[in-house]
């Protein structure tokens, strides 16, 4: 490999510390690489997810991370930020790069089955699980559906307030949704 | 606004000679020298073309002593290199009343216009001419200290330092909290020989520097005993020390050890890291000095077996603590280290998990008189282990709550070590030190080689878990240079962990008043070029109370802390005379002087503020925050500076521009430097050396601007202990010039570097121009 004089590796670096995700005291910079994330992450004991080798890729300017399958085992659970010694990051520093390959529409087989979440903000203006899982979740707990159909009688039992949104705030909604271009998203993330 | 010039009526009587320096052309070449005399209106103005020789000394002192001169002027090069020169030429005058006016490096080498160069110079002559008129005749003060020090702490740091000073006639007091000195060192049982390549005895290589140290007549060794407080006046330390019983009389006590034997109560002994135990009636260890038994009086029942046992009757059960005040002129802080707690780390399982120890239990293991004899066993089995691996940064290198930022700088060292004892002995166990990186400098580099060849494993990783499966440990970690995820069946894991500071070098600190590191360790006033001297006149460190540091890096700076110490004692402190006085008339012991000094020169003696010409720089804070006017510094320095103010802007012209330029010794030396690099800048810049920029108070610029000056430069050197404050009271003065009508940007604040001088004379030129567009 040769290294171009112009080559100024950091930049990638740079550009996820100045992420609007990232931490303002993440010590991406100051990792020298010991491995210590890798040696606690349950993705890393079970896939070859490797966050010090992500880190690696990043603080040598190696875009084709971004790419990479592997960053999709990671399920942030955090524990290689809890055991940095550099007070490094990198569960966040994957939740840039996912959001850098969606971006570049190259994760929409990896998101798209989740772009039921976001179409449940635009119908019924809040988030909720979509419908294409409800089976799944019925299989894996036992009366799930239920207590979803029933939800609303529950709720009055215990003295709870209704959870639908009325039409004129689920409107208000989706105007404030289509002016950020929301659904726009969704809709790429369909694709 | 008054300027207080104090002018008394003796001032014109003041009989002034002033002698003119050709310097080989130096200085005659840029400045006319006739036109220069012509201008002084005095009966002495005398020329040379080399006052620094000897024949210049013969010319100023035939004047000085024939012409009954009060008062002298140099007009010559910079007093950075002559002062000393001309102070000495003076005599029998009074060094202090001579003023140096500088018309090499600040004239003649910084202007090329031989018309403009000399009426420059004549200003600068006017104005030394009123500045040296303001001087007072002062002495050099000299302190002399008593010849003793006192180490706290008898570890191998505080036992070489006493040594030391012992040998050079310096009455030493070496106290130690605990009942033995010796400190880790005897603990670890093997250090390593880069030398060598080999491991060899600790307590072999301690014991007869120990023997030397208690045959010394004039080291006074003091166990059980600890420091209650402490005073410093003027190179003197007051110091109440507590010495508590050992119960058991060392002068009589002969180790013949039937106490120990008849004792009923056992408890764990913290000289074996808590892994066997020993009586309540003990020795520390074999070698301890004092050469007695000692009673650790909150496990004892006090059942009295050990007193109808001892046949010297050496056995006090009831003695009490005792108050020793001491009086010394020096004092060195060897209170070592504590380390870092593995139970802080949970993830190593150190509680969890009986095969799991430190580096230092493993060094008592593997010690002949430790708790197995030296036989390396696991210690829930009783076994030789198979495997064992090592973790290295243990609390170090670590920002996690409770790590450490730093290296502990021994523990790669320590690691191969014990790792290398255990392939010598144990060849068929295999040793794994998992590393982030390995750090062997200089000769310790050839060890670590040795060390590989010896069989040990290494494996870049940091692991981060520890778990059990069956009766084996398992170590998570990434193997980063395979970049593969490994689980390491091992017997036993050793932790290196943190070297710490120590909770006694906390207390000492407090107690001395001395500055503490961010890492809690004792801060050198200027860890690159000062090490071993803290920032409390007379006191310094050395060991691990400084910081982590090995056995040799440690003695080391037990010896320069003694040779520092030697400097102190034996010639005396002569210190500039610059000092700060009370007024006990005025002062109503607000002390808010105290607060304000940096250099902690400031104490209260019954019921008087007290300040240590030894510590005091003169740099004049304490003046800005007594509200009662009660500390003036000696030398009339503010007079001065605005007697020199007056001078440098006699005869200006309307429409010409002058700048004086206030800079301390760092900024002047920079500003000589453009004229030895024969750099041009304007010839408004007038510059005025002080003692400390602190010592310009907003009185000083206003009175200059009111009386028609055009800007005002003050440079000071970041790396000053008053930078931030100055750089905080800039912005005050801006304010008050702009409440007295002036506009702020005629203030100018800069940083100077010596060696830094093009930018220097760069900012010099670009205020003079900014100054002309106001």
């Amino acid at each position: 490999m040769s290294v171009q004089i112009e080559n100024n590796p950091l930049k990638f670096a740079r550009k996820i510390l100045s992420d609007l995700r990232a931490s303002e005291d993440m010590g991406l910079l100051k990792c020298v690489q010991c491995g210590m994330c890798t040696s606690t992450c349950p993705g890393a004991k079970n896939s070859d997810y490797n966050p010090r080798g992500m880190v690696e890729k990043v603080l040598e300017g190696e875009e084709s991370i971004i790419s990479d399958e592997e960053i999709w085992n990671c399920f942030y659970c955090y524990t290689c930020h809890s055991v940095c010694p550099v007070g490094n990051n990198p569960c966040e520093i994957n939740q840039i790069l996912r959001g850098i390959a969606i971006d570049k529409g190259i994760a929409n087989d990896k998101v798209g089955s989740f772009a039921g979440y976001g179409d449940s903000f635009l119908t019924i203006g809040i988030g909720a699980m979509p419908k294409s899982f409800f089976m799944e979740l019925n299989e894996d707990i036992e009366g799930w559906l239920d207590f979803k159909s029933k939800l609303e009688e529950i709720r009055e039992e215990l003295g709870l307030g209704s959870i639908t949104i009325s039409n004129e705030s689920i409107e208000e909604i989706n105007t404030l949704l289509k002016k950020v271009g929301f659904n726009k998203r969704i809709e790429e993330l369909k694709k | 606004m008054t300027a207080d010039i104090k002018s008394s009526n003796s001032d014109k009587d003041l009989k002034v000679g002033v002698f003119i320096c050709r310097c080989g052309g130096n200085i005659s070449d840029m400045v006319d020298i006739d036109k220069l005399k012509d201008s002084i209106d005095l009966d002495v103005v005398e020329e040379f073309v080399n006052l620094c020789s000897i024949n210049g000394r013969k010319i100023i002192r035939d004047k000085v002593i024939n012409e009954n001169l009060d008062r002298v002027i140099i007009a010559a090069c910079s007093p950075m290199t002559h002062e000393k020169t001309f102070q000495d030429y003076i005599k029998p005058l009074n060094p202090y009343l001579m003023d140096m006016v500088n018309l090499r490096e600040q004239c003649s080498w910084v202007h090329e216009n031989i018309e403009e160069a000399t009426e420059k110079a004549i200003c600068l002559i006017n104005a030394s001419i009123g500045k040296v008129k303001q001087s007072q005749a002062v002495d050099p003060i000299t302190c002399q200290s008593p010849e003793s020090a006192i180490v706290i702490g008898g570890g191998i740091s505080g036992i070489s330092a006493a040594l030391s000073l012992g040998k050079q006639g310096i009455k030493t007091y070496l106290i130690e909290k605990t009942p033995s000195i010796g400190g880790n060192m005897v603990k670890i049982g093997k250090v390593f020989s880069p030398v060598r390549l080999a491991e060899e005895c600790g307590m072999c290589l301690i014991n007869p520097v120990m023997n030397e140290l208690i045959w010394n007549p004039n080291v006074t060794i003091m166990t059980n005993t600890k420091v209650l407080s402490a005073e410093r006046r003027v190179g003197i330390f007051n110091i109440l020390l507590e010495r508590s019983p050992r119960y058991v009389d060392s002068d009589k006590c002969i180790s013949c050890g039937n106490c120990s034997d008849v004792c009923p109560i056992e408890v764990l002994d913290s000289w074996n890291d808590n892994l066997s135990t020993k009586k309540a009636i003990y020795r520390p260890f074999s070698q301890s000095f004092p050469d007695a038994y000692t009673i650790d009086i909150e496990n004892c029942k006090k059942c009295g077996n050990c007193i109808k046992k001892c046949s010297m009757n050496a056995i006090h059960l009831n003695s009490e603590n005792e108050l020793i005040p001491i009086n010394v002129g020096a004092v060195i802080i060897a209170t070592g280290h504590e380390i870092f707690d593995p139970k802080l780390r949970p993830e190593y399982g150190y509680e969890k998990y009986e095969d799991v120890i430190t580096q230092s239990e493993l060094g008592r293991i593997m010690g002949v008189n430790g708790p197995t004899k030296g036989k390396l066993k696991m210690q829930s089995s009783n076994r030789v282990p198979k495997r064992i691996v090592m973790i290295q940064c243990v609390g170090s290198r670590d920002e996690k709550p409770d790590g450490h930022k730093y290296c502990s700088k021994v523990c790669c060292m320590v690691a191969l070590k014990n790792a290398n004892i255990i392939k010598n002995k144990y060849p068929d166990t295999d040793v794994l030190i998992c590393y982030t990186d390995m750090r062997t400098p200089g000769m310790y580099e050839k060890y670590y080689k040795h060390g590989q060849e010896n069989g040990i494993r290494l494996m870049r990783g940091r692991p981060g878990e520890i778990s059990k499966k069956g009766n084996s440990l398992i170590v998570n970690v990434e193997n980063t240079l395979k970049k593969e995820f490994m689980e390491i069946e091992t017997d036993m894991i050793v932790l290196s962990v943190a070297i710490e500071p120590s909770e006694g070098t906390k207390e000492i600190a407090k107690i001395f008043d001395i500055g503490l590191t961010e890492d809690m360790f004792i801060k050198e006033i200027h860890p690159k070029i000062k090490p071993v001297t803290t920032d409390v006149k007379g006191t310094y460190v050395c060991g691990t109370a400084q910081g982590p540091n090995d056995i040799t890096d440690s003695i080391v700076q037990a010896n320069a802390a003694s040779a520092k110490i030697a400097e102190l004692l034996h010639d005396g402190l002569e210190v500039e005379p610059f000092i700060g006085e009370i007024d006990f008339e005025k002062c109503n012991l607000c002390k808010d002087c105290i607060d304000s000094c940096r250099y902690k020169a400031i104490s209260t003696k019954d019921d008087e503020i007290f300040i240590d010409p030894l510590s005091c720089s003169g740099c004049g804070k304490c003046l800005t925050v007594c509200k009662s006017n009660a500390i003036n510094i000696q030398g009339n320095i503010s007079e001065k500076i605005f007697a020199t103010i007056d001078g440098m802007l006699k005869g200006k012209k309307d429409w010409e521009q002058r700048i004086l330029v206030f800079l301390d010794h760092v900024g002047y030396t920079a500003a000589d430097n453009i004229g030895v690099n024969r750099i041009e800048y304007p010839k408004s810049i007038y510059i005025i050396k002080v003692h400390s920029i602190n010592r310009v108070m907003p009185k000083h610029i206003i009175y200059a601007l009111k009386n028609g000056v055009n800007g005002v430069f003050i440079g000071e050197y970041p790396g000053d202990l008053m930078y931030d404050e100055v750089e905080k009271r800039i912005k005050n003065m801006k304010q008050k010039i702009k409440e007295y009508g002036f506009n702020p940007e005629r203030l100018q604040f800069s940083t100077v570097y010596i060696p830094y001088f093009t930018g220097l004379a760069r900012k010099f030129k670009e205020f003079d121009t900014k100054i002309k567009n106001l």
